[in-house]
């Protein structure tokens, strides 16, 4: 054998490094999948026709599975180049390439100039300078190949390439020089730990099989993979499967053990066919099957593949399937290492723990402890997928913080204005992890204390638009179904708990019934059978622990903020919008001609619709059906023209008397509302409506809150809200103007005096910015400017200002500034994708030629004698690691200079005066917002409520409103004991079938004032839509709001 | 402390037990009974029911008691707030799924799940029901009736069936909420080999397994004035009906049962321990004969027709080491539809023959179609066509069905008269009470053999070897300066051993007594619920005490058996016992 091993080495060295150029393909079933076997055989047929000299290889995957296919392509001398996302036609420029020495840059990935494979170096070749290094490339930079050492360099079919990058070496020294206790040592000591997801000490269980008592012993490997998402092991295996091999005789050898046995999932035809032909290699190599000369070791090897059943990875289970049972767990006692396969003692290792082996006894225990952290050292390969950009098989040391997974290596969200809000660890047996705890270290021990596991590596990734409750129904109904049926909990507990969980999506659970969900849950855990069944209710109980307002949000509002359960809602814009407006209404019936019908849907469901469809965040476009086909409908911009339009037409008077006479009789209930601004407004429309005496009280003269007095009227025309506040008049709400509460009026007093007192006030008070000379003259808060503006319709600033600040009000701050002639410069210390203000605004201050500095963090405001501000001495900034919003942490360089400026315009964030609410007895949360009953708007105080940003903090005006109006309902019901609101609404006759044929336009933007124009005044940039423009944008909606069942 | 015990705490009581003792066990040695549904000593430790779930200090999770065993130092504690809870959600669940149809269950007031849930005060469940369809049930057996909507999954009955029986018919199948105890492709008890053994329907903790009953039928027959139905009962009834009438684990109330069977209106009360006696009788002769001629030996005693359906399943080839012999219920049968019959003038065509049995597969050996030797002899007699066919046993009840008939109509055990039984069918010898337990049958057999061979009288007629619950017992005897070496096995997984040993020609025996049930028939499978080793010893006991008891104890001994012979029968092994008493066998498939 001797001979022959090196016989195959040498083989093996030319396969890797030949002597002509070589092309090489990633061929795991995920490069397949993408089209790499078209790919190898339209480069074979070429080769073949044209009589090329080129070799051509099949090899594994890489990993990066999201620019798959993947090929490498290796000039004798020279480092080998990745491709990616090669397609079929790229084969002629490649051969093209290959022939000039220079291939297209569009498909270069990296270069490999050298490979560690551990056992062994491969070193290619220096050059192409200007081509990335593999590990300068986001994905794998951070990584560490211990797993993946040979995936998508060898040739997983070839033993010779395995033997020649050091494989089988690690055996050969194990069972040559090496005691059975020595590796059993050397194991332990590595602290290896089961990869399969509990992590137990691989050393202690092979420890206690060796010391079993037993003539036969057996060891095998789960190779079942099941998890929704997971895929490592099969790459592994499709990419190296002599490692595997190599792993399970190593233990074998340390554990006394004759016959190993890979339990694989008959799924992964691939892979089963690659391990076969391995085990053929390496019996008629002599490895398997017979004495392995230099030592007295000799192992039989088989494959068997598994019976489909998820609970077949369950280690009891599995077993009872390769003796040919159903796979049913057993009770452990007795464990496996006591009686396991065919009631002899008995190891069973997941692939990636064998895996792992070679390189122990190859590498030693001390080298392999380098990597990873103290408790858990070593690498685990980690399918990341879901909603990240760069989906694949990634391979950490343990102990990274899941931003770096996530946000680094995965490159965040995968859409557009998209927020990662989880990701799911460990299958069905894991758990559901916020993004605010990504900065938990991926170990073990970590994962577990935040009752998540790390399980098999399987890691998906979960923006907004996924559901939390529908996630842990997704699971629980994977495991109900899986569950072998065998003991009570999983299978009776589970199928309740889909139950319970099915009530919850449908809107139809009460609060009891989450308790008894949770407590199920608990109950499933502790007292399950088996592993699968102790774990399966993990989902529930993450998402309860870390999501329970979305648990309450389905129960309590019969919502899904998420769209995603389809019982809450019709259309997914109108679920999106925050006052939940009747979209397909208005643009069906807009459709038809009838535009005051349109008008008056949107009036009813939005008391400013002209105001609104200027300044809204526009949460209905992020969620529109039509963005699968080009770009949102935009619906906001619509319901401004039907506004504009009516006004215009003086066609909104009819519509106010209607909702005049509609007005409920008097009810003789009081009720004062503090706060002017987008709640108080909403809540006011709809209370006063109702019958309701409603008063409403602002410490500023005129009524609209943050609409009037923060937002620059360039944006929002005072005169659309002035024109829109008449309605208010109109239904007889009576204001209180200059009251500010706690200064002018108390809430003890209003309690006295109404029925029902509902708060507010907004979130205007200023954050601190902690930097020194925030004192000086100069210096003025953004929303300060902005409001000065709107009161004296001038400021006075001088030549040169500085805005600190990435917000909406910092761009505000600078565009208003810019139009009274300012230089102005932004200060932001992060980068500019990571500033919090609406995308659209900071384009259009760019494009105004506003100057940005990002990267700068202010360090402090320098004065002249007399404390005039004369500049801002700021610190350059670099992008760090990621933090758990998704963003780099910004990390001083050292490098600081002085902005020169007359002004500093703080704008760092706005929050709820908490302050006020201490006075005036009002209990607060640790953020400083009011703290109210969920969805009830209830304070502490008997008949107070409260609403809008000072419960939810700063968010957007349409959101206030939203809130407003849920609780102006909920108000009205508590008043009169009988739910009346919804007669306020009226449903419009329109049509309801489905556009046969898709109008092929993207999004229709509006007219805008050209930048030239823009200087020295505040007039309103966007124009707003012709009638033709209003009408072929209704057209472009799909109306996905219509249900039609196929009949069949 | 002793060598091979360990210290544990159980709720702060501190105790020693043996290393290796389960946590339930060493709760109950503590006087903690921890409750379980699909744990039974000896049967299984199926641990799928999570009820016996007891908190131990040091353990994430909450154990199963049944599973685990002690540690030194372990304490255990069984009464917290998250054990209860565990237990009562555990139990609610089954109960969400379970049909709360009590009032018209066969196990009514004897279900553990209904007990359990008294017990741990589950009143109502939290849960709905899950499962949408209703399973039919397998009436296909003419012994038993499952009822999968009633099953809990608990696995008792499959490792019964498998485990102590080797039988396998039936098994789990299906996948979470639809895994079911079945039989292979759902063909129904009837259909596959099952030898209608009963214990399934023994060590069922709900109604998911009963046998068939016939009272009915039997109430019908007893009102019918047109017919005289007569009652023959097994030796192990007499150990039994007092145990499901209240009474203590093993009351031996022989006088109580025949006074309660004829309170019942049955027209004669008679037992099979006559006919107990009578197989003796042509039993030794045919082991005697086969001794003496080289018959094929070993010989095995055919009584237990679970087991003769088993040999005629697994081991068809086997089928001549079968004594060919009928079983006392059949020969019972035979003769008092001939000479019974004949000697009162009765036309056999209206007398109905009802056998109270502690066993199910006795209804199936009823109705086997071989079993009508009376009819056969009559056929020709009173020119009978083939539609008047009568079998010679008319109905097979078990224990349990006889209580039941006892309960309906009020009859007050314990106040009972000791009566009788009725002649000449009514006598037997403490050979035949001992046909009850494991091992009887080749007593009382070697009882008579030996003295009919050697033609001396045995002084000492208790052969204790054969006696006891070990698995497989065996004995030597000396016959005329011979050895004769016999082994006794009861269950069929003993069963299945010797029938190993004679297929690999490594049996030495001469004669073998197989008994389906763990204990014999004193634990049938038609024997009162509960059935544990601890009962079958008492039932054991009380069938020792009846052996000394009757007096005469030797079946050759029997008087009416001498009459039955010299008035009727002519002599053992002649031609009316060769067509009334013995029988032949039928190979079957294993499905």
């Amino acid at each position: 054998m001797n001979a022959r091993f090196d016989e195959l080495k040498n083989i093996g060295q030319r396969l890797i490094r030949p002597q002509t150029p070589a092309i090489a393909v990633g061929m795991g079933t995920c490069g397949i999948g993408n089209g790499a076997d078209q790919l190898f055989e339209a480069f074979r047929t070429t080769i073949a026709e044209r009589n090329l000299d080129i070799q051509l290889r099949q090899v594994g995957c890489l990993g990066y599975c999201a620019d798959e296919p993947l090929v490498n392509i290796y000039f004798p001398g020279k480092p080998l180049l990745v491709l990616h996302k090669v397609v079929k036609r790229d084969v002629t420029a490649i051969f093209k390439g290959i022939e000039k020495g220079t291939l297209p840059k569009r498909l270069v990935l990296c270069k490999i100039s050298k490979w560690d494979h551990l056992s062994t170096v491969v070193e290619y070749g220096e050059g192409y300078p200007d081509i990335p290094e593999w590990n300068e490339v986001p994905f794998f930079k951070r990584q560490m190949k211990l797993i993946m050492r040979d995936a998508g360099l060898i040739d997983p079919s070839s033993i010779s390439e395995y033997i020649a990058v050091g494989g089988y070496a690690a055996l050969l020294k194990a069972v040559r020089t090496m005691t059975p206790e020595a590796v059993v040592e050397e194991v332990k000591d590595a602290k290896l730990r089961g990869r399969g997801g509990a992590g137990f000490s691989t050393g202690i269980k092979w420890e206690l099989l060796r010391k079993a008592p037993g003539e036969k012993k057996y060891i095998i490997c789960n190779a079942d993979e099941g998890d929704p998402g997971a895929y490592m092991n099969r790459n592994e295996i499709e990419s190296d499967p002599h490692m595997l091999i190599e792993g399970m005789m190593i233990g074998a050898y340390a554990m006394g053990a004759q016959e190993g046995i890979i339990y694989i999932r008959a799924e992964y035809p691939l892979a089963v066919e690659r391990l076969t032909n391995a085990v053929k290699q390496a019996t008629e190599l002599g490895l398997i099957g017979s004495v392995i000369p230099g030592s007295d070791f000799s192992f039989t090897l088989s494959v068997v593949k598994g019976a489909g059943a998820f609970v077949c990875g369950e280690e009891t289970s599995l077993m009872s399937s390769i003796e040919g049972y159903a796979g049913r767990a057993r009770p452990r006692p007795p464990f496996p290492a006591q009686k396991g396969y065919l009631g002899c003692p008995t190891n069973i290792n997941n692939v990636e723990t064998w895996c792992n082996v070679p390189v122990v006894i190859g590498k030693g225990s001390a080298w392999y402890k380098a990597t990873g952290t103290e408790k858990s050292p070593g690498t685990k390969v980690f399918s990341l997928v879901g909603k990240v950009k760069n989906t694949g098989l990634v391979e950490l040391p343990l102990g990274e913080p899941l931003s770096t997974l996530v946000y680094e290596i995965g490159g965040g969200a995968a859409g557009k204005e998209k927020r990662i809000k989880a990701v799911q660890s460990g299958g069905p047996s894991g758990g559901c992890i916020p993004a605010d705890k990504f900065s938990t270290p991926v170990d073990y021990e970590s994962l577990a204390e935040i009752g998540a596991i790390m399980g098999s590596g399987g890691m998906v990734v979960l923006d907004q638009d996924n559901c939390m409750v529908d996630t842990a129904r997704y699971f629980i109904e994977f495991t109900k179904n899986e569950s072998c049926g065998k003991c009570v909990p999983c299978r009776e507990g589970l199928a309740q708990e889909l139950e319970l969980l099915d009530k919850v999506v449908n809107g139809k659970a009460t609060q009891e019934e989450l308790t008894l969900m949770e407590s199920l849950a608990n109950s499933i855990g502790d007292t399950a059978l088996c592993g699968f069944g102790q774990t399966a209710p993990n989902p529930v109980l993450t998402t309860l622990k870390y999501f329970r307002n979305e648990y309450e949000e389905h129960i309590l509002r019969q919502h899904c903020s998420a769209g995603v359960c389809e019982a809450l809602f019709d259309a997914l814009c109108v679920n999106s919008c925050p006052m939940h407006m009747n979209i397909p209404a208005y643009l069906e019936l807009l459709k038809e001609n009838r535009l005051e019908e349109a008008f008056e849907s949107t009036i009813r469901d939005n008391p400013l619709p002209g105001t609104i469809g200027r300044i809204c965040h526009f949460h209905c476009q992020m969620r529109c059906r039509r963005e699968t086909v080009d770009t949102p409908v935009h619906q906001g911009e619509i319901h401004r023209y039907l506004a504009d339009t009516i006004y215009k037409m003086g066609s909104e008077q009819k519509i106010y008397e209607t909702l005049m006479t509609e007005k409920k009789p008097a009810t003789g209930k009081k009720v004062a509302i503090v706060g002017a601004g987008p709640a108080g407004l909403a809540a006011a429309f709809y209370l006063v409506r109702l019958g309701h005496d409603v008063i409403v009280y602002d410490a500023n003269p005129k009524a609209g809150g943050v609409l009037r007095y923060g937002i620059p009227a360039y944006r929002l025309p005072r005169e659309v809200l002035d024109k829109e506040l008449e309605l208010y008049k109109a239904l007889g709400v009576k204001f209180r103007f200059n009251k500010r509460l706690g200064t002018d009026i108390h809430l003890e007093y209003l309690e006295k005096e109404f029925d029902a007192v509902f708060l507010a006030i907004g979130a205007y008070e200023h954050m601190d910015l902690p930097i020194p000379g925030t004192e000086y003259k100069g210096v003025i808060q953004g929303t300060v400017l902005l409001d000065t503006l709107e009161r004296k319709s001038r400021v006075s600033v001088g030549k040169k200002a500085v805005i600190i600040g990435g917000g909406n009000v910092a761009i505000d701050a600078a565009r208003s500034l810019w139009r009274v002639g300012t230089d102005v410069t932004v200060v932001y210390r992060r980068s500019r994708d990571a500033m919090p203000a609406n995308k659209l605004e900071i384009e259009e201050a760019v494009a105004e030629g506003i100057n940005f500095e990002f990267f700068t963090a202010p360090l402090s405001i320098k004065a002249d004698a007399k404390g005039k501000v004369i500049a801002l001495e700021v610190m350059e900034m670099t992008g760090g690691t990621f933090d758990t919003s998704g963003r780099r942490k910004p990390i001083e360089t050292g490098k600081t200079r002085d902005i020169a400026c007359d002004n500093v315009i703080i704008a760092t964030g706005e929050r709820v005066d908490s302050g006020l609410l201490e006075r005036e007895k009002i209990v607060t949360t640790k953020w400083g917002t009011v703290c109210v009953e969920p969805y009830r708007y209830k304070t502490n105080r008997e008949r107070v409520y409260a609403a809008g940003d000072m419960v939810s903090g700063p968010s957007t005006a349409a959101e206030a409103m939203g809130l407003a109006r849920e609780a102006a309902s909920f108000i009205d019901f508590e008043l009169m004991g009988v739910k009346r609101f919804d007669q306020l609404f009226k449903t419009f006759d329109y049509s309801h079938e489905p556009p046969t044929e898709i109008v092929m336009t993207k999004q229709i933007e509006p007219r805008h004032l050209s930048v030239a124009s823009r200087r020295g005044n505040f007039q309103e940039i966007n124009r707003g839509y012709m009638g033709d423009q209003a009408r072929l944008e209704a057209t472009r909606c799909l109306r996905c709001d219509i249900r039609l069942s196929a009949r069949g | 402390m002793a060598e091979g015990y360990v210290n544990v705490t159980i709720d702060s009581r501190q105790i020693s037990v043996q290393k290796g003792t389960t946590i339930l066990n060493a709760c109950r040695a503590a006087g903690v009974n921890v409750p379980t549904l699909c744990h039974l000593d000896d049967v299984s430790t199926n641990a799928s029911c999570g009820i016996c779930v007891v908190e131990v200090k040091g353990a994430k999770r909450l154990l199963r008691s049944c599973t685990y065993s002690v540690w030194p130092d372990m304490e255990v504690y069984t009464n917290t707030e998250r054990v209860r809870k565990a237990r009562k959600t555990n139990l609610e669940l089954l109960l969400a799924n379970h049909p709360l149809d009590c009032l018209n269950c066969d196990r009514n007031q004897n279900c553990e799940l209904q007990s359990l849930a008294y017990e741990l005060g589950v009143r109502q469940t939290r849960f709905p029901r899950t499962k949408t369809a209703e399973i039919p049930l397998d009436i296909s057996s003419p012994a038993l009736i499952r009822d999968p909507n009633k099953c809990i999954l608990c696995g008792r009955c499959v490792a019964v069936c498998a485990e102590v029986q080797t039988v396998h018919a039936i098994d789990f199948t299906g996948r979470g909420l639809s895994s079911k105890v079945t039989t292979f492709l759902d063909k129904g008890l009837g259909n596959v080999a099952c030898t209608n053994c009963g214990q399934c329907a023994l060590v069922c903790p709900t109604g998911a397994i009963i046998e068939k009953s016939d009272v009915e039928a039997v109430w019908k027959d007893i009102a019918n004035p047109d017919l005289i139905t007569i009652v023959q009962t097994a030796p192990a009834i007499r150990v039994g009906i007092g145990e499901a009438m209240g009474m203590d684990y093993g009351a031996l109330v022989t006088g109580q049962m025949v006074a309660g069977l004829r309170r019942l209106g049955f027209s004669k009360v008679f037992d099979t321990q006559f006919a107990a006696d009578l197989t003796i009788i042509e039993e030794g002769h045919e082991f005697i004969k086969r001794l003496s001629t080289g018959g094929t030996l070993p010989m095995i005693t055919s009584c237990s027709p679970g087991w003769i359906k088993f040999i005629e399943h697994f081991y068809p080839e086997q089928l001549d080491h079968l004594s060919t012999c009928k079983s006392p219920q059949q020969m019972f049968g035979a003769v008092a539809k001939t000479f019974y019959a004949e000697k009162l003038n009765i036309d056999p065509r209206k007398l109905r023959v009802v056998s109270i049995m502690p066993c199910t597969a006795k209804k199936y050996e009823a109705g086997r179609s071989e079993m009508d030797g009376a009819f056969k002899y009559w056929k020709e007699k009173l020119d009978l066509c083939d539609e008047e066919r009568f079998a010679d046993v008319d109905y097979a009840l078990t224990t349990r069905e006889l209580a039941r008939m006892f309960k309906e109509v009020g009859i007050n055990f314990a106040q009972l008269p000791e009566e009788p039984f009725d002649n000449p069918l009514g006598t037997s010898t403490g050979a035949a009470v001992i046909f009850g337990a494991t091992g009887g049958v080749m007593e009382a057999a070697l009882r008579t053999v030996y003295e009919v061979l050697t033609g001396t009288s045995l002084e000492q007629v208790d052969f204790k070897d054969v006696r006891g619950m070990e698995g497989i017992k065996e004995a030597e005897v000396t016959i005329n300066g011979t050895p004769v070496k016999v082994a006794v096995a009861h269950t069929l997984s003993n069963a299945r051993k010797v029938l190993e040993e004679i297929k690999n020609g490594k049996s030495p025996y001469a004669f073998i007594e197989v008994m389906t049930c763990p204990g014999g028939c004193l634990g049938g499978g038609g024997q009162p619920i509960p059935t544990t080793w601890e009962i079958r010893k008492k039932r054991a006991e009380s069938i020792y005490q009846e052996d000394i008891n009757l007096g005469i104890r030797k079946s050759h001994e029997n008087p009416e058996i001498k009459a039955l012979y010299d008035e009727f029968l002519g002599q053992p092994l002649g031609l009316k016992s060769h067509h009334l008493l013995h029988t032949r066998y039928t190979p079957r498939g294993i499905i």
